[in-house]
């Protein structure tokens, strides 16, 4: 059985972090993901709300995010499941 | 160190024999310095040991406060949680549970984390305290944190938790007389004593349902004190990102990656030559020694013969195995394994594992056991499976006495493809390669038939470079060679001496039997038919036999079979005798043969716990020794 851990129901856009360019920060809205899989990245801070950034492809193509200054490596499949929004304009220069 | 008081000066009332002492618990997410901390705290005073049950190693040290005092200092495996999703996670948990046979409930902990990355690392802190006991909080990194421009109030930090806080960068060697000051004051209020279980509450569990709203929970807790202590995130660390960019290009990334795997393997036998001479020579001069020494009795032969040279023909190997560990704790402290795990992740993904396996793996290349062991990080129960049962394929160092005797006696030291690489070198580059072939075609196999799975997830943390502790490295170099030299010292020394008294029985009018008349010799003429296919003879059968209890007692063997054999002419090396005696064909059977069979009792015991079961070892040993007997029949056909 499988059933997915969603924060809140789908917003408007349908935005999965593999989509995003590189450098270009943005909050995670929910993961797509069954609760096995999703557990190792709760207990890494990969939690709606939170924002992430790819910083980097590995040479197999896959994403490179940072997190809280943290480096986490992730398969694009999983990438392709986690739902995120860009920031509003408001976002923090800094 | 420190001096023994011998006069009780003014301490607490004691009022009992001083019983055992204290017992401090060190937590911490993986990546935080915890080792480094251990180590530098306890020294050489530890012991590594496995828990009752599982795998996991223990590792228990003794640190020594001054005027008596002492604590005892266990350090947990690594985790970002308390799940119990892998078995790190569970041991974590069982132990700070008091769950644990063998192990009183800790007294205190201390929670490391790298305070360079705080809100990340505090995600455990919220369940560590309330256990309710005694907590130092230790931010370590210190000195990263200052480097790169970020802050935090440690006063606010320690009066919104309610603990100590030390501040320190373990590897310098910088704060951590703080953390003995605290394990003073632990230690002068003595053992609590009581053995109390408690319960790390608020876990969340697969099985609650609403994991998500736990963890968003905790995670809004930390950032609440993240930003009451005036946290600033230091800036991202210029190195690591200079680094990465070279190590995770999309070309230079893998072509690093294989010129390290190449340098780990030219350097294991052109660096560790010079060292293993001089044991060769340290093992010959005072085999001669005793020999002189002694009367001519039949035990002189026994200690000479036997146990001697049987022994030293295998410790000669320790330096090859400590460069390679040398290089695996280089390569592992450094950051750059994760970088290797996500590099080999896409192809390992395509067999059927994942990039974690990567680690064990690679430690299958110095020895089975351990890397067996450290599959316990994958989390995915058929991924660990597949995983465990494909490393006794990788080339262990077990492995190298045998290929290495094999080799230098049959090809030719002689260049291939230029000056950079000899004849030798690239058949033991071929053999590892033959290794990681049955693993990929293996794995491939597994994962289709008997461990079909669903697509699973994999995450690496990429933690930043770092260069590694010569302390701490050189612990490990210790406990490694301490653990190979207990082998060489116990299941070789065992080996040696049953060997030994089989060639001495049935006796004769003279003396001891030929060898061929002798017990030992009955046993390798029984086995001769089975392997004759293979070209090979009672002798190497005898080899094939003892080699069961681990693959380089085969050395041991022949040294014992031949050197009893030519007791009497003048000493002919080894590796004439082999070459005299084996045709080539037969000798790279053999080499083949144990590329493939999992002729390493260990591994079988080892599997046995970690699968809870006889089914997966039995599997393996089968399926390993008809690969090995079926490609050594094929090399012997084809050479």
């Amino acid at each position: 059985m499988q059933f997915s851990v969603v924060a809140e129901p789908d917003q408007s856009e349908d935005l999965r972090l593999g989509d995003i360019p590189m450098r270009q920060e943005v909050e995670l809205v929910s993961i797509d993901l069954p609760v096995e899989l999703a557990e190792p990245l709760l207990e890494r801070g990969v939690l709606p709300g939170c924002r992430i950034c790819p910083v980097r492809s590995s040479p197999g193509g896959d994403p490179i995010v940072s997190i809280d200054g943290s480096l986490l490596a992730l398969r694009r499949e999983t990438a392709d499941c986690l739902c995120v929004k860009l920031l509003s304009s408001l976002q923090d220069a800094g | 160190m420190s001096e023994q008081d011998p006069v009780a000066g003014g301490g607490p009332v004691v009022s009992e024999l001083p019983s055992e002492p204290p017992l401090v618990a060190l937590v911490g997410p993986p990546n935080s310095g915890k080792t480094t901390l251990f180590n530098q705290l306890t020294g050489l005073r530890q012991k590594v040991a496995n828990y009752p049950g599982v795998t996991v190693e223990k590792h228990i040290g003794e640190v020594s406060l001054g005027g008596g005092r002492t604590i005892a200092l266990v350090d947990l495996p690594g985790v970002h949680g308390f799940s119990a999703r892998t078995l790190d996670e569970r041991v974590t948990r069982d132990v700070l549970e008091g769950k644990v046979e063998g192990i009183r409930s800790p007294d205190a902990l201390i929670l490391i984390v790298d305070v360079t990355r705080l809100e990340n690392q505090l995600m455990l802190v919220e369940p560590v305290l309330e256990m309710g006991l005694p907590t130092l909080l230790v931010l370590n990194m210190a000195d990263e944190l200052d480097a790169r421009g970020g802050t935090v109030d440690d006063e606010a930090l320690a009066q919104r938790l309610g603990v100590d806080i030390v501040r320190t960068s373990a590897r310098r060697d910088a704060g951590v007389d703080g953390v003995r000051t605290y394990l003073r004051d632990i230690a002068d209020g003595g053992a609590s004593g009581a053995h109390v279980q408690r319960e790390l509450s608020n876990v969340p569990t697969s099985i609650s349902l609403p994991v998500i709203d736990a963890f968003a929970a905790r995670r809004k807790l930390v950032r609440g004190i993240v930003e009451e202590s005036d946290f600033v995130a230091p800036d991202p660390s210029e190195l690591t990102e200079r680094l990465d960019s070279m190590f995770l290009h999309r070309l230079w990334g893998p072509l690093i990656f294989l010129a390290v795997v190449l340098l780990v393997f030219q350097s294991i036998f052109t660096w560790a030559v010079p060292l293993m001479d001089g044991i060769d020579w340290m093992v010959g001069t005072s085999g001669d020694w005793i020999v002189g020494t002694l009367p001519d009795t039949w035990y002189r032969s026994l200690i000479v013969d036997g146990v001697w040279a049987g022994v030293g023909s295998v410790i000669i190997f320790l330096p090859q195995i400590l460069v390679l560990f040398l290089f695996l704790g280089i390569l592992e402290d450094s950051g750059y394994m994760a970088r290797a795990a996500v590099i080999a992740d896409r192809a390992m993904y395509r067999v059927g594992l994942q990039g974690r396996a990567f680690l064990p793996l690679l430690s299958g290349y110095a020895c089975a056991v351990p890397a067996i062991l450290a599959a316990r990080t994958i989390d995915d129960e058929r991924d660990r499976l597949a995983t465990i049962f494909v490393t006794p394929f990788m080339t262990c160092s077990a492995r190298l006495p045998v290929y290495a005797l094999l080799i230098a006696a049959f090809i030719p030291d002689e260049p291939v493809l230029g000056p950079f690489m000899s004849q030798r070198a690239a058949v033991l580059l071929g053999l590892y390669g033959l290794g990681i072939v049955a693993a990929i075609v293996t794995a491939f196999l597994l994962k289709r038939t008997l461990l079909k799975t669903k697509p699973t997830s994999f995450l690496m943390e990429l933690p930043p470079y770092r260069i590694p502790s010569l302390r701490t490295l050189m612990l490990r170099l210790l406990d490694r060679s301490k653990i190979f030299l207990r082998r060489a010292g116990r299941i070789i020394f065992a080996v040696t001496i049953v060997l030994w008294t089989l060639t001495q029985f049935p006796r004769t009018d003279t003396g001891p039997p030929d060898i061929e008349q002798s017990a030992l010799g009955t046993i390798g003429h029984v086995i001769e038919p089975v392997i004759e296919p293979l070209g090979l003879d009672w002798r190497v059968g005898i080899g094939i036999v003892t080699s069961l209890a681990a693959r380089e007692v085969i050395v041991g063997t022949l040294g014992t079979i031949y050197g009893v054999e030519t007791a009497d002419e003048e000493a002919v090396a080894l590796q004439d005798v082999l070459r005299r005696d084996l045709e080539p064909g037969a000798a790279i059977g053999l080499l083949v043969f144990f590329a493939f069979a999992l002729q390493c009792m260990s591994t079988v015991a080892v599997m046995r716990r970690e699968t809870a079961g006889w089914k997966w070892p039995i599997l393996q040993f089968t399926y390993m020794l008809f690969l090995g007997y079926g490609g050594a029949f094929v090399a012997f056909q084809l050479f």
